[in-house]
This record gives C-alpha cells, sequence and structure tokens, in this order.
C-alpha cells in the first residue's frame, strides 16, 4: 500500500522537486494516514510554489491575450451568428482559460529548463487539444482559434527566448 | 553590493534553522527546527518547501542533491545553504529584533524582562 502510495505522490510531483519531496516524505513515514494527510498537504504547497517559479506573469497575459484574440477571429472569419449570442464573450474565453491552465501546469512539469522547443512545442499542441475538447464554441470557430492560437503561441514561443525572464 | 530584502517571521525561522544546522540542513530537518523554533505554533513541510523556493529565488539561499540514501528510500536529499544575502538579512532581522527588545523592556520594566526570561528557559527546558 505504501508503495502505491509513494508511486501516486510521484505522478502528481513536479520532476524538479519529486525527489527530494518523495525522500522527505518517506523519511517521515508514522502510518499510512499520516502519510496521505501530509502528502496531501505539502503536494498541493510544492504544485503552487513550482507553479510560481516557472510562471512569468507578463508571458501569462501575452498567452491570454493571444489565445482569446485568435478565437475572437475565429468566430468572426468562421460566420454564422456565433458571436451575436448572449454569452458568446464568455464561451469564447473557456478553451482559452483551458488552454492557459495547461499551458501553465506543462511549464510547471517540465523536466528540462530552459524547455527543449519539441517540449514546448508538444505543450502547445496539447494544451489546444484540451481547448478544441472543451466545445465551448461552434466546431469551426473552435479549429480555426486553435490553428490560429498555435501560430500566436509559437510566436510568442520564439519571443520568449530571446528575451530575459522578467520577476 | 545588493542590499537584502526585508525578511517575514516564517522567513526568520527557515533561515535560522539553516543556519543553526549547517551542513545538515535539508527539508526534514529544517522543518524540525522550525517546528522546536516556532512551537507551540504548528509548521507543515508544504510551508517549510514553499519558504525555501522563495529564499533560493531571492539568492539567500543555495541548494544541492547528495546521494540517494536507503533510508529515505532511495531517494536524494536536497540540502540548503546560507548565502550571503541571506546571512545580512537574518543579521538585520535579529538586530532589529533586538531593538524591538529592548523598547519593551525599557517600557514594561526590567523586572518585567527578567520574569519573561526567566520563563521562555524554563519553558524551552
Amino acid at each position: 500500500m505504501r508503495r502505491i502510495l509513494e508511486a501516486i505522490a510521484a505522478i502528481l510531483l513536479p520532476p524538479a522537486c519529486r525527489e527530494e519531496v518523495l525522500g522527505d516524505l518517506h523519511e517521515r513515514y508514522r502510518s499510512l494516514l499520516q502519510y496521505i494527510v501530509e502528502a496531501l498537504h505539502t503536494i498541493t504547497l510544492v504544485i503552487v510554489s513550482r507553479i510560481r517559479r516557472t510562471t512569468d506573469p507578463a508571458i501569462v497575459l501575452i498567452r491570454a491575450f493571444a489565445l482569446y484574440l485568435s478565437f475572437l477571429c475565429a468566430a468572426r472569419i468562421g460566420g454564422g451568428d456565433f458571436l451575436f449570442d448572449r454569452w458568446a464573450l464568455i464561451s469564447l474565453a473557456i478553451p482559452c482559460a483551458v488552454a492557459l491552465l495547461w499551458l501553465t501546469l506543462d511549464d510547471a512539469w517540465a523536466t528540462t529548463s530552459p524547455r527543449s522547443a519539441f517540449s514546448a512545442a508538444r505543450g502547445r499542441v496539447v494544451a489546444l487539444l484540451w481547448a478544441l475538447a472543451s466545445q465551448a464554441a461552434p466546431r469551426s470557430t473552435m479549429l480555426y482559434g486553435c490553428l490560429f492560437s498555435l501560430l500566436l503561441l509559437s510566436a510568442i514561443r520564439a519571443l520568449e527566448r530571446t528575451r530575459p525572464r522578467i520577476g | 553590493m545588493a542590499k537584502a530584502d526585508s525578511l517575514g517571521q516564517f522567513e526568520q525561522l527557515v533561515l535560522t534553522a539553516i543556519l543553526t544546522l549547517r551542513d545538515d540542513a535539508y527539508g526534514v530537518t529544517i522543518h524540525a527546527k522550525v517546528q522546536e523554533l516556532a512551537a507551540p505554533r504548528e509548521v507543515s513541510l508544504g510551508a517549510v518547501y514553499v519558504t525555501l523556493d522563495r529564499l533560493e529565488d531571492k539568492g539567500m539561499v543555495t541548494s544541492w542533491l547528495t546521494d540517494p540514501t536507503p533510508e529515505r528510500g532511495g531517494r536524494a536529499k536536497r540540502c540548503y545553504k546560507l548565502e550571503a544575502l541571506g546571512e545580512r538579512a537574518l543579521e538585520e532581522s535579529a538586530v532589529t529584533a533586538k531593538r524591538i527588545w529592548d523598547q519593551i523592556a525599557e517600557v514594561w520594566g526590567k523586572e518585567w524582562a527578567r520574569q519573561w526570561g526567566k520563563r521562555w528557559v524554563k519553558e524551552r527546558g
């Protein structure tokens, strides 16, 4: 049982701090219940801390803007009356939020720093697949939106590599 | 010389723990020492990690991974060392705390300070 719990904890922990946190939790093990309670509390805080360390607020804002702009343009190009819907602008924010959340988590779980171009590209594609799966807008809008987002996010990534980290 | 940031109380506790533990400062021992310093307040292991990350980002501590050991399930330790910036920040905090203590003792009286000191020594055994 303990091995299973440790394996679950290993999956949940970001790779950058997995080794030491698992070792510390192992060393402090007294009972299964104590391990579960401590692991849950510790892993939550470690993830939040890791996200804080790997997230640049300026980049998050630029990504959010790029994603929303992409889906907005896609809705305009896709035609139809979708943009005239009462909740259209909020619906367009859903795939953006899903993609942004995935991109943030993907950065936190990255195994290398700085990330390889392939790993970052894979992260972008998976984030947009999750956005596509949200089905918050008509299919054509979602498809065009993901395509435009992929282009803009790739451009942002290229710029990101040439500028120093803020904060 | 870079100016040291002012420290929060929990950061002071973590830096003090690293300072006193010297070569044996890693997650578990730092947590135990912080718990001892913060008593009777309960301190979580996660809060210690968050603070260590923040202190490392500020350049006050540095860390490195040791070799894996069997008592840790074959996992390595992340050891921490105080940097000059951290030492300076801790020194400034200690000086400020001493000034506060002196002012309180002056207002509330020397007898109160003596009694408080005796109670503190008794509580800590």
